[in-house]
């Protein structure tokens, strides 16, 4: 995953449809783009759009079986985004707690 | 995307602020030796006695309320924006820290929907995430 990792997936969940793309795909192995359509007030023609942007961000990937491609979740880079927020914001924790500590001992 | 914490220290604006933007304060808490030209485009170095050392540059300094910076790892990386906010409460002072994810534009535009994200990630562990690949 690149450097710019989380900023591409929030960039690609940003989107209503895209987040409900995403959590059909996490309740199933794989569906194509018409299946994932029947769920959506959307054209298969958006869905696939979607998709792309979805597998653009490293989110979902496509396996192309017969005339059909099928799509699952490649969730790895939200793990990323999640660990970028956890440990960054736990330095962050650390930091103020010993900024508290500071200002005590000076007080 | 951002991090986002905040903290009440009982302590004036003016004790808050020396803490955070003096050398010499910054090298008891932060980082074990500090270099900072505090004004816009100013440079400044934190080094950690692990061996890490932080390059930053000014963003902004307005004395007594608000400190920003860029800063990223010395030896590479993604460089993120750090703003440091101070706002007298009755207790004392607060200061609430943001750190945002070095893709700015994507980050700006997703700030006021920051909150669905905070969710999703709370998901995650439902999606049966694989491990990192090393």
């Amino acid at each position: 995953v690149s450097d710019d990792g989380p900023g591409a997936v929030f960039h690609a969940l940003a989107d209503g449809n895209r987040r409900r793309l995403v959590g059909f795909l996490a309740e199933r192995e794989s569906a194509t783009a018409t299946e994932l359509a029947a769920e959506l007030p959307v054209t298969r023609q958006a869905v696939a759009k979607h998709l792309g942007e979805l597998r653009a961000a490293g989110l979902v990937e496509g396996e192309r079986l017969g005339r059909e491609t099928r799509y699952r979740l490649t969730p790895a880079p939200l793990s990323d985004a999640a660990r970028w927020l956890g440990d960054v914001g736990a330095v962050w924790d650390e930091r103020l707690f010993a900024l508290r500590r500071h200002l005590e001992r000076r007080a | 995307m951002e991090v986002r914490r905040e903290a009440v220290f009982a302590a004036t604006n003016e004790e808050v602020w020396a803490a955070l933007t003096e050398p010499g304060r910054l090298a008891d808490w932060f980082a074990n030796e500090v270099e900072l030209d505090l004004r816009p485009g100013g440079a400044g170095v934190f080094r950690w006695s692990d061996g890490s050392t932080r390059i930053a540059e000014v963003d902004a300094v307005e004395e007594g309320e608000r400190f920003a910076f860029r800063w990223r790892d010395e030896t590479g990386g993604e460089e993120t924006r750090v703003e440091l906010v101070l706002a007298a409460v009755e207790d004392g002072t607060r200061v609430t820290v943001r750190e945002q994810a070095p893709a700015g534009i994507q980050a700006t535009a997703l700030a006021g929907e920051w909150s669905w994200g905070v969710q999703l990630l709370a998901s995650l562990p439902r999606l049966r995430l694989p491990a990192r690949a090393a």
